[in-house]
């Protein structure tokens, strides 16, 4: 079957006064129906930029420099306005990184919520589209009185519950979830979280989940793509990219951020900076804080290629070994750290 | 929300407490006692010397005499004028005030909301071709003379073009034998303009308050509006009334017009700026994403919250043009509150000028307050935290 949402070759860029910010770069990835991919990386490497594409949101200096968008396989850069219009929210729906700026402060939340119901499902009346606000607030965990409730009355985590609740409003076939639970503390993140896993795999939806946080993909996605200074650089199952990661640079965000369950580890830093996008490095974009770097890196851009079935990583000098804590999460069991890299330790 | 309506309320009594203490004050503050300004002239009766020494009080105490003239005030017992003697201050100022308050009432509803959809436009497509004329157009018009933009207006329009009317607010050869006066027209005007305005607002209310904008909805709302105003007209002219009306309309035209012209740009580059901020706040983002009409994303999104500002300036600028309302009755001959300030302060018509000064305060705090409630009505975090919310 044809994949829900397809990415082929996809670049964009942005124009500053600097000169042309090199955001998305040749991003090649498709998103099968029921899949959730996370997409994962560095704050700056081009996520947010990604989701707005996808969405057709991109600011007025953005350019779309080469490569495709298809949803259910139509060039959404060659829709008309309308077209566009009936794809979003039906089709894919958001919840935007700054989910608590996403509502309008001087309307009710419950309206809406249900103006984007009456918008893309003109047969519906207004009462049912209210009592469908009253049974989405029930699933996502907010008292249905407060449908009445303005924005400004709301908690923190209550507006992104709300979010969420707008986000599926009109069963949309997909939805983007840019940090959909940064803002939060961790403990509501992760019941947050479980909860849209759960709702998600009732409904058989897409989604992809952006977060710079492993800890946080390992947990809800099926298919990974990590992501660095506008360029993929790994993409596969989920448990082959957390368990046999090959990227140097997946290895490393791994070690970079706690587990989420509170299994203890040495958190080890990345050195150096991510690069300016307006002048990425030559060659391999990594190579200036890569500790696998050889003379080819800083010369040629590696292949994005096959490693193992479904498994994709653009590397001169791919990881060989597996076995890392993510794997340990997944699975509940005891500890076997890999120390392929030399660089710090497993405890 | 009653709450704060009472906290402004007891708010707006207090401020005009103070302003009416003001202008008291201000006037046992001239040289020498009032009566005692007059005696030598013999151009005031000795009646009217005894009236106001009643009015005043002056063989009180100075707080009892301030107790007379606030209590005075509040029943509208104003005294009696000098110059138009013995017509009592009240009179004169309810026959003035509903021709003011018509003129510049129409003038700031229409220049505000001119200024209003432009500046959504204009924000909406900044940086295009309409961005530029209407800014440069709006400047221009801001910027410019206005008695001489008056003179110019009424040179082509009146003069030239003998389109519209010159001078006056009424035709005195049409009014002559007319059953009414041009009071009680006006007086109709005010009573029934505001109740066909509320009607309208009621009947838009009904049929378009859902989210879901039917055609049916709005054919029915056009529908009954349009019967409602034609009812009215249909009033007025079985009452004979109509004719008059439109005379009056005739000489408002000019003024309304010029009034708009030399103000609706500051509305205009305020809500351009305003939306210009509110057009990045992440909700109109989200809204684009929801896959509303992109009308409905900049009236409701970004022009609904840019709009608050601008109430604020609405009532500035009706202060502004009120203290200004001089000009506009002189260069249009119109008899209004204006006029009577100043030929009162100018015949030294002390108890004419002190009611004009009180009731133009009035005028205002009651703009104020109702600007207040507005505020509140479109912006909900107010009546919440009694206070604009900072954006977060
Ligand atoms: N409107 C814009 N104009 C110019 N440059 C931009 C614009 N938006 C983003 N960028 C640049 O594009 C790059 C990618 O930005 P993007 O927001 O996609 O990153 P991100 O991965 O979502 O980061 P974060 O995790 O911090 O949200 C950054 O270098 C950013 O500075
Ligand atoms: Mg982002």
């Amino acid at each position: 079957m044809d994949p829900l949402l397809k990415l082929d070759d996809f670049t964009m860029h942005y124009r500053t006064k600097a000169g042309w910010v090199q955001a998305v770069d040749g991003v090649t990835l498709s998103l099968a129906r029921g899949q959730a991919l996370g997409l994962v990386g560095e704050s700056g490497c081009g996520k947010t930029s990604i989701a707005m594409s996808v969405m057709k949101l991109l600011p007025y200096n953005s350019k779309v420099v080469r490569g495709r968008i298809l949803f259910e396989g139509r060039d959404i850069y060659s829709m008309t306005d309308g077209e566009v219009r009936k794809m979003r929210w039906k089709g894919v729906a958001m919840i935007f990184q700054a989910a608590m700026n996403s509502l309008n402060p001087v309307y009710r939340v419950g309206n809406q919520i249900v103006e984007a119901i009456v918008t893309h499902e003109p047969e519906t009346s207004e009462e049912e589209a209210w009592a469908r606000v009253r049974s989405l607030f029930e699933l996502v965990g907010i008292p249905k009185e407060r449908m009445y409730h303005y924005p400004h009355e709301y908690s923190g985590g209550m507006k992104q519950r709300a979010v969420i609740a707008m986000a599926l409003a009109c069963n949309p076939k997909m939805i983007i979830a840019d940090e959909p639970t940064t803002a939060l503390d961790v403990i509501v993140q992760d019941k947050i979280l479980r909860e849209m896993d759960q709702i998600r795999r009732k409904i058989n939806m897409s989604m992809i989940y952006i977060s710079h946080d492993v800890s946080v993909i390992a947990e809800v996605s099926d298919v990974v793509a990590v992501m660095y200074a506008g360029k993929l650089v790994e993409l596969g199952q989920a448990d082959d990219v957390f368990k046999r990661p090959r990227h140097p640079y997946t290895y490393a965000l791994m070690r970079a951020y706690p587990s989420i369950l509170g299994e203890k580890h040495e958190l080890a830093t990345i050195p150096g900076e991510p690069p300016n996008l307006l002048d990425p490095p030559s060659g391999c974009r990594f190579h200036p804080r890569c500790d696998r770097a050889s003379a080819e890196c800083s010369k040629a851009d590696p292949m994005w290629r096959e490693i193992c079935p479904g498994h994709y990583c653009t590397c001169h000098n791919p990881v060989e070994i597996g076995g890392t804590w993510v794997g340990q999460v997944r699975s509940g069991k005891a500890a076997d750290g890999g120390d392929q890299l030399g660089t710090s330790s497993n405890s | 929300m009653r709450r704060y309506v009472l906290s402004r309320l007891g708010q707006v009594i207090l401020t005009l407490l103070i302003y009416i203490t003001l202008v008291y004050f201000l006037l046992q503050a001239m040289p020498g006692d009032i009566t005692q300004m007059y005696l030598a002239n013999p151009k005031v009766p000795q009646a009217a010397r005894e009236e106001l020494r009643k009015q005043l009080g002056l063989d009180q105490g100075v707080v009892m005499q301030y107790l007379t003239y606030v209590k005075n005030f509040f029943r509208g017992e104003l005294g009696v004028s000098f110059s138009h003697y013995p017509r009592p201050v009240w009179d004169i100022l309810m026959e003035r005030l509903p021709r003011t308050f018509v003129l510049f009432l129409t003038a700031h509803v229409l220049s505000f909301y001119v200024g209003y959809v432009m500046g959504r436009v204009i924000a909406w497509r900044r940086g295009r071709v309409v961005d530029y004329a209407a800014t440069v157009v709006g400047i221009t018009f801001w910027t410019a003379f206005y008695p001489l933009l008056a003179l110019v207006l009424i040179w082509i329009f009146a003069y030239t073009l003998r389109l519209l009317p010159l001078n006056q607010f009424i035709e005195p050869k049409l009014w002559q034998g007319a059953p009414f006066s041009a009071n009680t027209v006006f007086g109709y005007m005010v009573y029934g303009g505001g109740a066909v305005a509320i009607g309208l607002f009621l009947i838009f209310y009904a049929f378009l308050r859902g989210l879901k904008r039917t055609r049916r909805n709005v054919a029915l709302a056009w529908l009954s509006g349009s019967v409602l105003v034609a009812v009215a007209l249909l009033a007025a002219s079985r009452a004979g009334l109509l004719v008059y009306i439109w005379d009056i309309v005739n000489h408002m035209v000019l003024p309304v017009c010029t009034l708009t012209l030399i103000s609706f740009a500051g509305t205009m580059l305020l809500m351009r700026d305003s939306m210009l901020e509110t057009v990045q706040e992440d909700y109109v983002m989200a809204a684009h994403a929801k896959g509303l009409p992109d009308t409905i994303v900049r009236d409701r999104y970004a022009a609904r919250t840019a709009i608050l500002p601008t109430v604020t300036s609405l009532v500035l600028s009706l202060a502004s043009s009120m203290s200004g309302g001089l000009v506009t009755e002189t260069m249009f001959s119109w008899p209004g509150l204006g006029q009577v300030l100043f030929h009162s302060a100018l015949a030294n018509d002390y108890p004419l000028a002190t009611g004009a000064l009180a009731f133009t305060g009035v005028f205002l705090l009651i703009a104020h307050f109702v600007a207040d409630i507005l505020y509140a009505v479109l912006d909900p975090r107010i009546a919440y935290t009694g206070q604009p919310a900072a954006e977060g």
